[in-house]
């Protein structure tokens, strides 16, 4: 047994070894390193970067942590940093905890972007691309102010504070909402990327306000869980529905018209992008220090653009 | 007991040793093969200096509440609580260090609060983690509630408490000497968080192998109604052990504050797993009464090194999830084949 378990060792590293030997060739070393495994946004978004790298002829290795939490990603940010790539894509899941191993990172000679979310010490990023999430929000309240012409009690669901992209969105939200007249804003309620939460808190705020008028989810689960809130409580459609991100799920809503209208990111188009400010910084050149990419409004009326901004990893 | 393998080896044929050596060693063989391996492939990747030391800094964390966690399993018991008992301590002792220094209105940075107060934190940390502990050890021996459930249940209290204490917000202004001189620094080129785990790991495994106290751990595990009857105060050990496990937690707090110069209560809502698959991984009984820290320590070093050695190599991300859950298996699988091996024979 120990026998042909040694040989079985050796076999394996002799694949490697001729894995690797194709992969030592002269050309640009990116490494991209997702918020979260298994996420369709964060998919998506190496999906694009993938398409991209392959035609700019960059070699790319893309990892990801379990979870969406400076512990998980820790770990997986040092081990890129042992492999001392050219250029290293973050999407940096805590803006504090993230900023020494991303240090690491570039004194070991890796030029730096952070795509999605951001660092608190941007002196070390060469360049960030971002959506401008609070305009996200601002979008999904006037959105909301078309559904309900004459406002209504309107609930938000979203992260526990602490994510400032989801905070941003709601922040954005309740601003805007405060400028339009006839809206009751019962405030924010938060779940864990956990439907189930979602769904209890849709349910309760029913029983305790079924004049509820509007719903504003921050997420995808969130906006999953609140619809399947919204159908066991009966209240589909009377109830509007608005939520960000066009995850498969969320798109599919759209169109059955359980969901009224979704505000979607561009995540491809981040990872294309990524990898174009990639291929500058090894060109030699300068980039802006943020480069916004699009958000769009998705509603049932046009499910062709739906179609084309749903979140989908249609790479792997 | 069992695992103190070095007392009688002239009793038995060398074959016998070998066996033994062999099986009982079997994990750590595992983590020689992985190092290995990766070694062998990256050498200049894996085998520098810089990884090496961030292999040990990722483990270490896990080290100290691994610890803890083997010194309850040993005694037949599990804690779920331990990831949120460091969240808890951290946000506690955080919290009071940032009143001491008088800087309250920040959210970003650090202060400059001197070692006087970062010693009240650290106090802190561990007297907030040894109270869970203590309440856990107080129903599991007291009450004889049962360890699965409440150490689930102070899971969620020790979380909720901490998002009370802290609104759901991270502290994120930690002082700046804990920061720079022990979750950055480094004392004759190891870096220091690496150097308190280490110590803890020492002490420990003194305490548990080589003190009637630890024998008395070891009794319990294996069975507490023979443990009572010759005379071990069984609740005391118990209660002690999960103090223990939540004093572990709330050092392993001040590490993650360091560390990571912010709180994180979002993250390690896995940290029980983690640890407890360590320690299993590391050749202690999921029923107590046999197991060891230097098991430990390996059980914590493989999926740290598994994981290091995956993203290196650029393995795609969903199938190093699929290899880490196998080994654990694997490893298991081979300890029970062990065990009945040497029933038998």
């Amino acid at each position: 047994m120990k026998w042909s378990q040694s040989r079985w060792v050796l076999g394996l590293i002799l694949v490697s070894l001729s894995l690797s030997s194709v992969q030592a060739q002269e050309k640009g070393r990116v490494s991209l390193v997702l918020g979260t495994k298994g996420s369709p946004f964060y998919q998506s978004l190496q999906c694009g970067a993938m398409a991209r790298a392959d035609e700019l002829g960059l070699d790319l290795s893309v990892s990801a942590p379990n979870r969406f939490a400076a512990d998980s990603q820790i770990p997986v940010i040092n081990a890129v940093a042992a492999t001392q790539p050219d250029v290293a894509v973050i999407v940096p899941t805590d803006m504090q905890a993230l900023v020494m191993p991303v240090r690491q990172l570039a004194q070991r000679g890796s030029q730096i972007i952070t795509v999605d979310q951001t660092l608190a010490d941007t002196s070390l990023v060469e360049t960030q691309i971002l959506t401008d999430n609070e305009e996200g929000g601002r979008m999904a309240a006037r959105q909301m102010a078309e559904l309900l012409a004459d406002g209504g009690k309107v609930l938000v669901i979203t992260q526990p504070p602490g994510s400032i992209a989801q905070d941003a969105r709601t922040q954005g939200f309740e601003a805007q909402l405060g400028t339009q007249a006839g809206f009751d804003y019962l405030g924010a309620q938060y779940q864990a990327n956990d439907p189930q939460k979602a769904a209890e808190i849709v349910t309760s705020t029913l029983s305790a306000h079924p004049d509820l008028a509007g719903i504003f989810a921050t997420n995808d689960q969130g906006a999953i869980g609140a619809v399947t809130g919204l159908r066991q409580a009966g209240a589909l459609g009377r109830v509007k529905m608005i939520a960000y991100d066009a995850a498969s799920a969320e798109v599919a809503a759209l169109k059955n018209g359980a969901i009224d209208a979704l505000i979607a990111q561009d995540p491809a188009q981040e990872g294309r992008v990524a990898m174009d400010s990639a291929a500058a910084l090894i060109n030699g050149e300068t980039l802006p220090a943020t480069t916004l990419t699009d958000i769009v409004v998705l509603t049932a009326d046009d499910p062709a653009q739906a179609d084309q901004y749903e979140y989908q990893a249609d790479c792997l | 007991m069992t695992t103190t393998t070095a007392e009688a080896p002239t009793r038995r044929d060398t074959g016998d040793l070998l066996f033994r050596t062999l099986t009982g060693g079997w994990i750590f063989l595992l983590l020689i093969v992985l190092l290995s391996i990766f070694l062998v492939l990256r050498p200049e990747q894996f085998g520098s200096a810089y990884n090496v030391q961030q292999l040990t800094i990722n483990a270490a964390i896990f080290l100290v509440l691994a610890v803890g966690q083997t010194y309850v399993i040993i005694s037949a018991g599990i804690d779920l609580s331990v990831g949120s008992v460091l969240v808890f301590s951290s946000v506690v002792s955080s919290k009071l260090m940032l009143y001491l220094a008088g800087d309250g209105g920040t959210s970003f940075g650090t202060t400059d609060a001197g070692w006087g107060i970062i010693l009240v934190g650290v106090a802190a940390a561990v007297l907030a983690g040894m109270a869970w502990g203590l309440l856990n050890g107080f129903l599991i021996a007291v009450a004889r509630i049962p360890a699965l459930i409440v150490t689930l249940g102070t899971m969620g209290m020790a979380l909720g408490g901490a998002q009370i204490l802290s609104d759901g917000v991270d502290v994120r202004a930690m002082p700046e000497r804990l920061v720079n001189d022990i979750g950055a620094g480094s004392i004759a080129g190891i870096p220091v968080l690496v150097l308190i785990a280490a110590l803890c790991v020492v002490v420990a495994g003194i305490v548990l192998h080589k003190t009637r106290y630890g024998l008395q751990v070891f009794a319990v595990g294996s069975h507490i109604e023979a443990a009572r009857r010759s005379g071990i105060a069984v609740n005391r050990r118990l209660i002690s052990v999960y103090a223990l496990s939540g004093a572990m937690a709330g050092i392993a707090a001040v590490m993650a504050n360091a560390r990571f110069g912010t709180t994180t209560i979002n993250g390690h809502v896995m940290d029980n797993l983690t640890t407890i698959s360590a320690v299993v991984l590391g050749g202690t009984s999921l029923f107590g009464g046999a197991g060891s820290v230097f098991g430990t320590v390996v059980g914590v070093f493989i999926p740290i090194i598994l994981l290091n050695g995956f993203v290196i190599m650029g393995i795609p991300p969903f199938w190093q999830t699929v290899a880490m859950g196998a080994v654990l298996i694997l490893a298991v699988w081979v300890d029970q084949l062990k065990r009945r091996l040497r029933k038998r024979g």
